[in-house]
């Protein structure tokens, strides 16, 4: 009876340890999977049934079905289809911005030459500053009375008597704001561009300078159709990046004057944690990352063709 | 042995208070004489930190016997036994009240320790309402502005302290706040929290340029009048612009802080608009009425302001606005009560304030209410219960014990916090009459400052419809004209109140003009409540 008793626990062992040498993959990926179900889905879909519900802290405690009424709250504000002009505005000219500086300073950079190395660390250092500190350092360097950059345009003798409102005046409220991203951000297109400029073979140029190319042509026939798939690597994440503008809004302008530099994220902000106005801004949210979404499916696109041709 | 410390029933008699309350209260020579050597002691190594020790000492012998609302709140706490309070306090100075004075003494008074979580102004809102939607019972003490009460009370994040105040028969504290303030207590006949910060806008004027012999003259000779302290809006506009045509760029009128959201400046338009006679809405259809001829009006003097200050005052913080003050750039500030302790160097003797430079103007400032005399209550605190703490007795027992009498009084001396006076104590207490030569007479300003005060709307929707505002009012520095401006603030404020829902709105705001200080003839002085020195 015993060795029967044993036999049937042996039996038990080995058909539950093969089926745990079966379902090793499921085991192993079981803690992530629940990870990311409880860190990314959950409020994923709780953040979609916000949405469409009343979930507003001044109003009630209650939260019933509203359907498409946050949405619609969204689109009947004029803050929040201004911050979108200004999220599109200041997203598409600090990426062209960064990425005609950032190419400029790549083929500066390219050939070797004294003192290269340190002058490439110094570019990318403010890859690695907080964006509100950024936006604070700019702050105190463009404002009026106390920032020096005021006196330091009033030392250039023909410049005259400056006195501008750096964070207050437009157009110089956006043209801080794009000075303040293009100043972090840059060096990214720089070191991406590099990269794309150092993996051309220099072979190519030597048949091109055999055929007769000039160096413009070289340039605009060998460089820029080669290192086009990296410039919209580059422009798809920068882009991305962009268009979630908050940190330097919040600490250089506050989204002021007025509403004049509010971006679609600061506007969901203050609705969703200012204000607690938690059913418009999660549905302006879910708006905002279909835009988002489309244009990085366009850009991908754009990016994918030139692969696959 | 200062006057704090030998506090009897008369004196809480004096200032309001029950004083049967002070009844078996026992506090001996020997335990005063044992606890003043250990004190002294301290306050010797401590060096530089004298002053706020001797505070710490008066405040210790308060809650040992000598005011029983602070004795009592001290002994139910030892009882409870309570591990750790947590509580909010606004970032920075604020904090630091909680940080090196009330939480060390009540954890030396109780054996509770104090954990304090820092957020900047308007995030202290954000914790509150996060911990209630969260479920968290993580903090027990909110220090809540009474502009949010009416949200944090209807939304159950904080509950009422009333069962408390009768279990403590601490009804008799109350009687000791200033008319203005101890209204702020209340929301719905219910008591919500300890008011604890009196945040009144006074008029702070350099009497040295007032007093000038070469500018009254010019002053006489262009206006046919006395230069004198400006009464009036128009008055303030007409004396700041002269300041500044005569003395700039050394010395520039006015000049306070209109950077959007810092300070905020629906404060300035709040209180200007009253003093003009404007109301916010309509009572009946809560239509927003800040777009009419009084706001207009009042946002063109507002205009006016900005043109005889420095340049760059749109972007000015406040702090800034005090940096320019203090270093004598700047003839009238219309400011909160720390501006007369700064102005003093009062504040700046602690290394916390050192972000502030060295006063210029000492023994040069001069106090007075706003012109218009109508000066905002421009946000403040109550120490407010979290319904969802776990400690809710304590929580309050603490609340109880840091606002009363004698231990806010030690408070409001701190040199290192913005915590402003409120208690006809305060005003009253000829200690704090002694702090620089001319404080008597600030204290006296501040209390006619409350008894003309009027209030930030406290009603549903309050942060919003004051976001509006500012932003509206910074669209307007940067060029926009006051009418289309105030037009798409009025709009905004419409939406607000169609969001919240009008019936909701109007029963808000209908509550609150109730309230003494909700408009210009409405305050504490027109109701006969005024306090005096």
């Amino acid at each position: 009876m015993a060795t029967r008793v044993e036999t049937f626990r042996r039996r038990r062992l080995r058909a539950a340890s093969s089926s745990f040498d079966r379902h090793i993959r499921l085991w192993l990926i079981a803690p992530a999977v629940l990870i990311i179900l409880a860190l990314t889905i959950f409020p994923l879909a709780f953040s979609l049934w916000v949405s469409f519900v009343e979930f507003d802290f001044s109003v009630s405690n209650e939260h019933p079905w509203v359907g498409l009424d946050n949405f619609r709250d969204n689109w009947r504000d004029p803050v929040w289809i201004h911050s979108l002009k200004v999220t599109a505005i200041l997203a598409t000219a600090s990426v062209v911005v960064e990425l005609a500086i950032g190419f400029l300073l790549a083929l500066a950079m390219l050939r070797p030459f004294r003192g290269r190395r340190p002058l490439m660390t110094l570019f990318v250092l403010p890859l690695f500053m907080s964006p509100v500190i950024v936006g604070g350092f700019f702050d105190l360097f463009l404002r009026r009375p106390f920032g020096p950059m005021n006196w330091l345009l009033n030392q250039i003798p023909w410049m005259g008597d400056v006195s501008i409102d750096f964070t207050n005046d437009f157009p110089w409220t956006f043209i801080s704001l794009i000075i303040a991203d293009a100043w972090q951000w840059t060096p990214f297109m720089f070191v991406i561009l590099l990269a794309g400029l150092s993996s051309i073979s220099d072979e190519l140029y030597e048949a091109a300078e055999i055929d007769g190319a000039k160096p413009r042509q070289s340039f605009f026939f060998v460089t820029l159709p080669l290192l086009m798939p990296i410039v919209l690597i580059a422009l798809t994440f920068r882009f991305i990046d962009a268009a979630k503008l908050f940190d330097i809004i919040y600490s250089l302008t506050r989204g002021g004057p007025g509403t004049d530099t509010y971006t679609s994220s600061y506007y969901l902000y203050q609705q969703g944690f200012e204000f607690f106005h938690l059913g418009q801004g999660t549905a302006g949210s879910w708006m905002f990352l279909v835009f988002l979404t489309v244009i990085s499916f366009w850009l991908v696109r754009r990016l994918l063709k030139p692969l696959e041709a | 042995m200062s006057d704090e410390l030998e506090a009897r029933p008369e004196d809480y008699e004096a200032v309001g208070l029950d004083p049967a309350l002070g009844e078996g209260a026992v506090y001996g020579r020997k335990d005063f004489l044992f606890n003043s050597a250990k004190l002294m002691a301290a306050a010797a190594a401590a060096g530089p930190f004298f002053m706020a020790t001797k505070q710490a000492a008066a405040a210790e012998l308060a809650s040992l016997g000598a005011d029983p609302i602070a004795t009592s709140a001290i002994n139910a706490a030892k009882k409870l036994g309570v591990g750790k309070l947590n509580k909010t306090n606004e970032s920075g100075l604020q904090a630091l009240d909680d940080k090196n004075f009330t939480g060390p003494l009540w954890k030396k008074l109780t054996g509770t320790d104090i954990g304090v979580t820092e957020a900047p102004f308007p995030q202290l809102y954000s914790k509150a309402v996060t911990q209630h939607l969260a479920k968290s019972s993580e903090l027990d003490v909110f220090e809540a502005s009474p502009v949010w009460i009416p949200d944090l009370a209807d939304r159950g994040v904080i509950v009422s302290i009333d069962q408390w105040i009768a279990k403590y028969k601490a009804q008799a504290t109350l009687r000791d706040y200033h008319p203005l303030y101890r209204s702020l207590m209340k929301y719905k006949s219910k008591t919500w929290g300890f008011y604890d910060d009196g945040d009144i806008w006074l008029l702070y004027y350099r009497k040295d340029i007032f007093g000038n012999a070469a500018l009254r003259r010019a002053y006489k000779a262009k206006f046919k009048r006395d230069l004198r302290i400006p009464k009036t809006w128009p008055e303030f506009q007409e004396t700041a612009q002269f300041i500044t045509d005569q003395m700039a760029p050394k010395v520039y009128g006015t000049g306070m802080g209109r950077a959007l959201g810092n300070p905020g400046n629906q404060f300035y338009f709040f209180q200007q608009f009253r003093a003009n006679g404007g109301q916010f809405f309509d009572p009946k259809s809560m239509k927003a009425q800040i777009n009419n001829a009084i706001g207009v009006k009042t946002m063109n003097q507002i205009l006016a302001q900005n043109k005889a200050s420095p340049p760059g005052v749109e972007k000015l913080s406040f702090v800034d606005g005090w940096v320019q003050w203090l270093s004598g750039k700047t003839a009238m500030m219309m400011a909160w009560p720390p501006t007369g302790r700064i102005s003093e160097n009062y504040a700046q003797r602690d290394k916390a304030f050192s972000f502030l430079p060295k006063s210029k103007i000492v023994g040069k400032v001069g106090y007075s209410t706003v012109p218009g005399l109508n000066g905002e209550h421009a946000g403040a605190f109550l120490k407010c219960v979290a319904a969802d703490g776990k400690n809710q007795e304590a929580a309050y027992l603490f609340a109880q014990w840091a606002t009363s009498p004698s231990v806010s009084l030690q408070r409001v001396q701190l040199p290192y916090t913005l915590r402003d006076p409120y208690r006809v104590s305060h005003y009253r207490s000829k200690k704090f009459w002694k702090a620089w030569p001319s404080a008597k007479q600030y204290l006296k300003t501040l209390a006619e400052g409350a008894n003309h005060g009027v209030l930030d709307p406290i009603m549903t929707g309050a942060a919003d419809y004051a976001n509006a505002l500012d932003r509206a009012m910074t669209a307007i520095y940067a060029g926009k004209s006051p009418k289309s401006g105030l037009d798409e603030a009025a709009a905004e404020w419409d939406r607000i109140t169609d969001k919240i829902g009008k019936d909701n709105a109007r029963r808000s705001y209908q509550n609150f003009l109730k309230l003494p200080g909700s408009t210009s003839k409405n305050t504490v002085a027109a109701k006969g409540l005024s306090v005096h020195q």
